[in-house]
């Protein structure tokens, strides 16, 4: 580090933002949840654990985590063989991954509003099947609704796998006198195993943070933690009573995150062979599962396009379910009253964007290519914010910044710091992968050339990891535009975001308002991304030339 | 007498690794001359390329000292050692174009634009690329890489220039053709030049000195000639070339020789080496403990049996016609097998195996090791 001031600088500014805005509020917020009158007393969590209802909440976060976890991840993997083992044409292929992704990209209320909208009090669905009693409210529509939401995760996790497999094998084992199904069940499966495993905790940890959803459709029948929190502190100004729900929230949600750790640095046991395998195709799936995954794969993926048509129905007519006359005036609504809105979640998003994908560039950089004291701990420091629950960050930047010497509440910092600090993590992976690809002899050769570590860094690294940093700031854009659970605690008259408006529609009961709000979040969404993706297929013109000879450099 | 370039003075390093701490190089001393080409040749990990990155300033020391023209470099960046190194995997610039590769150390030396202009089309003339400025790496071929990889080093007159297995990634042909002009331009523009292969005829053909290493050490430093003719190691004669080594009893010790006793055979004396490390003969070879002959299978001529007294009786186990020569493989009575090339002439004799035959050997080409 003596020879290198550069990095001591970087360090420097990274861990004073870790203390300021990782740190500072996790101490604040168990703080608040174990200090009385200057003690560390149980008081307060002894207080949560004493009410039935609050353990119901307990519970019910760890129930439905499970059963998301479960679901989505057997969903997505029936969505993964449905794209990398079938023989299906490859433009089904690509609608069904198009379709998948939806979910992805939406706003978190996206299929809870539409759920609502057809299973929901006159809803569209059930009077269409002439259901009469059916409440949506409650474990089922949760479950659905998550189910739908964060199955694309598994999706992806598992596809990236299933693809990686060496086709090879599959040929070794047919040939061996195994059976389709046998193949299936000794192979495909088990090599799959790390990616099944990594999916559960996924969305076991995504359905535990997960707040907009049962928020909607939870109701009083199925309280969850992250909405029991945040009805604590918004209803009943109870800001010990949330800090000690959060606190609960935040124990089996550091177990996942640690699990998840530990898989990961386990190396995968799958066949990355590139060169041999590729040439071959997979071998089919037996019979009965290739007509399980057409018959899910196809009602899935009709219902998803079916909650979005309903939405874009709902933002459109007069009065849902009352009036269907077609109307432009929810959309005239959301230009004119909304117009705030937009405007500063946009802004946010492009602030928390920019900021986010220089720290990660630098803390993917400095975790990647350099050694130096605590390196493994910032790199877990710097994930902490992501893998807490939003409601638990969200609460511990209230009780952190609401009080001397950083007031920040009601700010626009405040915003954009919960965004940077939680959805930076995608950019940092990213910058991470895409580092490990590259060759460190390129970096020596600028060193070797008399080039100091800065010309190195912004001349040839950075130059080299620019396709990596947009799909991170991506990911990070998406989630600035869409996430609620963080910052639902910290918007203010000052700053007010779409989510925000969408939730407050969906409380006023104003379905088709908060339709077209969606409607509106999507567009600029998709939008973005295909900005986004322009911008990528630009910068990588260049680089993948280059990204293609660096493998022929190494002599693969 | 000529001022050195590089001097190592007991370089060592120490690798951590999983909680253990490897030696991957062990107090190596150097001293290389202006205008040498030394190449670095070993087993894979026996730490030639470690010892090659300190020099650089990738890797520092963890003792040691290194000086580069007489000036401690042991702990100076990279970029401030005036060194030039080439990789493995040449590690071109992607992003740029030839041009731009071969300019970006003069440019971040912060060189004038027309200055920079002249010497990177010099340095691609050199190097017969002139044409290839505007094109970027991914379209050259590997042997033209390899050029414009010489050239961005070569450009920035480096006071030594660095080389770790730049022609492994080359066809065997490219490879030969590339190993002369790296020596022609290298010697053209007297730079030093450390050059690090596993390849031994590439170290044998362009090397001034061979320094061979092993489990981090140095084993030997010399001449190609010094280094195949008075091996000062089991290991050297094993690793550069063909040796065969056969285990002896010593019988008697003196000045230059060593006698052994052959196993059903008479005395018979030949050459010993001292190696450098040690003071005097006696202090290595003791009567009644064992040294190690090495013979090359050239050196070894093959006449029908039974042996005459000091020759070594032997069985052929096979034989195989490989054109200019009769590759022999022999068992001798301690059960010590050896090969041996013995060229073909017209209307020769070929023994088969399970033949009974005389091996001998020129003595005075024919070494003793400590075993």
């Amino acid at each position: 580090m003596k020879r290198d001031p550069a990095l001591f600088l970087a360090l420097v500014t990274v861990w004073l933002s870790f203390a300021v805005f990782i740190f500072l509020p996790l101490v604040r917020l168990l703080g608040a949840t174990f200090m009385v009158q200057g003690k560390i007393s149980f008081v307060n969590l002894r207080s949560i654990i004493s009410k039935s209802y609050n353990m119901r909440a307990l519970y019910g976060s760890l129930i439905l985590a499970t059963a998301v976890s479960v679901a989505g991840t057997v969903l997505g993997y029936l969505f993964a063989l449905a794209v990398t083992r079938t023989q299906i044409s490859a433009f089904i292929k690509g609608v069904i991954s198009v379709v998948a992704m939806l979910p992805l990209i939406s706003p978190p209320f996206t299929s809870s509003i539409s759920l609502t909208l057809a299973l929901g009090p006159n809803g569209m669905l059930l009077k269409a099947l002439g259901i009469g009693s059916f409440s949506i409210y409650g474990f089922l529509g949760t479950w659905i609704s998550e189910t739908l939401t964060y199955f694309p995760v598994a999706f992806m996790v598992i596809t990236a796998v299933l693809n990686t497999m060496s086709a090879t094998l599959d040929d070794a084992a047919l040939s061996l006198g195994a059976s389709r199904w046998r193949m299936f069940r000794t192979l495909t499966i088990p090599l799959s195993m790390p990616a099944i495993v990594n999916s559960i905790l996924l969305l076991f940890g995504a359905s535990l943070a997960d707040f907009a959803t049962p928020l909607i459709l939870g109701g009083h029948t199925f309280p969850v933690l992250p909405t029991e929190a945040y009805l604590l502190i918004t209803g009943m100004f109870d800001i010990k009573g949330g800090a000690t729900m959060s606190f609960l929230l935040l124990v089996p949600a550091l177990i996942v995150f640690f699990l998840q750790r530990v898989m990961l640095g386990k190396k995968s046991f799958v066949s990355v062979t590139g060169k041999s395998g590729s040439r071959t195709e997979f071998a089919r799936l037996p019979r009965s599962l290739e007509a399980l995954i057409a018959v899910v794969c196809t009602l899935v993926a009709v219902f998803i396009v079916y909650l979005y048509a309903i939405i874009l129905w709902g933002s459109l007519v007069k009065v849902w379910s009352v009036n269907n006359t077609i109307t432009f005036e929810h959309y005239r609504y959301v230009f004119k009253h909304g117009q705030k809105a937009i405007k500063d979640t946009l802004l946010i998003a492009l602030v928390s964007t920019v900021i986010g994908s220089v720290l990660a560039v630098i803390i993917g950089f400095v975790v990647q290519r350099k050694q130096f004291f605590g390196r493994r701990f910032l790199e877990f420091s710097s994930m902490l914010n992501y893998a807490l629950p939003g409601t638990v960050v969200g609460i511990a930047y209230i009780i952190a910044f609401n009080t001397k010497p950083l007031v920040l509440t009601g700010t626009l910092s405040i915003l954009v710091a919960a965004y940077v600090f939680r959805y930076y993590a995608t950019g940092i992976r990213s910058v991470i992968a895409s580092l490990e690809q590259i060759d460190p002899a390129l970096e020596e050769a600028s060193l070797s050339l008399g080039a100091g570590t800065v010309r190195t860094f912004t001349h040839i690294t950075v130059p080299l990891i620019i396709p990596a940093l947009v799909s991170g700031m991506r990911y990070l854009f998406i989630h600035c535009m869409t996430a609620i659970s963080a910052t639902i605690f910290l918007v203010s008259v000052r700053w007010t975001l779409l989510t925000t408006r969408i939730l407050e529609s969906m409380t006023e009961l104003q379905f088709s308002q908060a339709s077209a709000f969606s409607m509106v979040l999507i567009a600029i969404v998709f939008l973005a991304d295909i900005l986004l993706m322009y911008l990528l297929k630009f910068t990588t013109a260049k680089i993948t030339r280059t990204q293609e000879i660096s493998y022929e450099q190494i002599g693969a | 007498m000529n001022k050195s370039a590089l001097d190592l003075i007991g370089v060592s390093k120490l690798f951590q690794k999983d909680g253990e701490s490897v030696l991957a190089v062990d107090s190596v001393s150097l001293t290389v001359n202006e205008g040498e080409l030394i190449t670095f040749l070993g087993p894979s990990g026996c730490g030639k390329t470690t010892t090659l990155r300190m020099v650089a300033g990738f890797e520092l020391p963890s003792s040691g000292r290194i000086t580069i023209q007489g000036k401690d470099m042991t702990n100076t960046p990279v970029n401030k050692r005036g060194i030039g190194f080439m990789f493995q995997t040449y590690a071109l610039f992607p992003h740029m174009s030839v041009y731009n590769n071969v300019a970006y150390g003069l440019k971040a030396r912060g060189e004038k634009d027309r200055a920079i202009r002249t010497k990177v089309r010099e340095a691609l003339q050199l190097v017969g690329l002139e044409k290839t400025e505007h094109r970027f790496p991914n379209q050259l071929s590997g042997g033209e890489q390899q050029r414009v990889a010489l050239a961005r080093v070569i450009v920035m007159e480096p006071s030594l220039l660095l080389m770790d297995e730049p022609l492994s990634n080359l066809d065997a042909k490219l490879r030969i053709h590339m190993r002369t002009e790296i020596r022609k331009i290298q010697k053209e523009l007297g730079i030093t030049c450390l050059y690090v292969t596993h390849d031994q005829s590439e170290a044998l053909t362009m090397a001034d000195r061979i320094v061979i290493m092993n489990k981090g050490k140095v084993e030997q430093i010399g001449t190609p000639f010094e280094i195949y003719s008075n091996p000062q190691s089991v290991f050297v004669a094993d690793f550069i070339g063909q040796a065969n080594i056969v285990p002896l009893e010593i019988h008697g010790v003196e000045e230059e020789t060593l006698s052994v006793q052959i196993p059903h055979g008479g005395l018979f004396t030949a050459r010993a080496l001292r190696p450098d490390r040690f003071e005097k003969q006696d202090t290595i070879y003791r009567v009644g403990e064992q040294a190690s002959l090495i013979i090359r299978p050239e050196q070894i001529s093959l006449g029908p049996g039974p042996a005459k007294e000091d020759h070594f009786p032997a069985i052929v186990e096979s034989s195989m016609f490989v054109g200019s020569h009769i590759e022999y493989f022999v068992r001798l009575y301690n059960d010590t097998t050896l090969k041996a090339l013995i060229p073909y002439q017209t209307g020769m004799h070929i023994f088969t195996s399970g033949e009974e035959v005389e091996l001998s050997f020129d003595v005075s080409s024919a070494v003793f090791l400590p075993a």
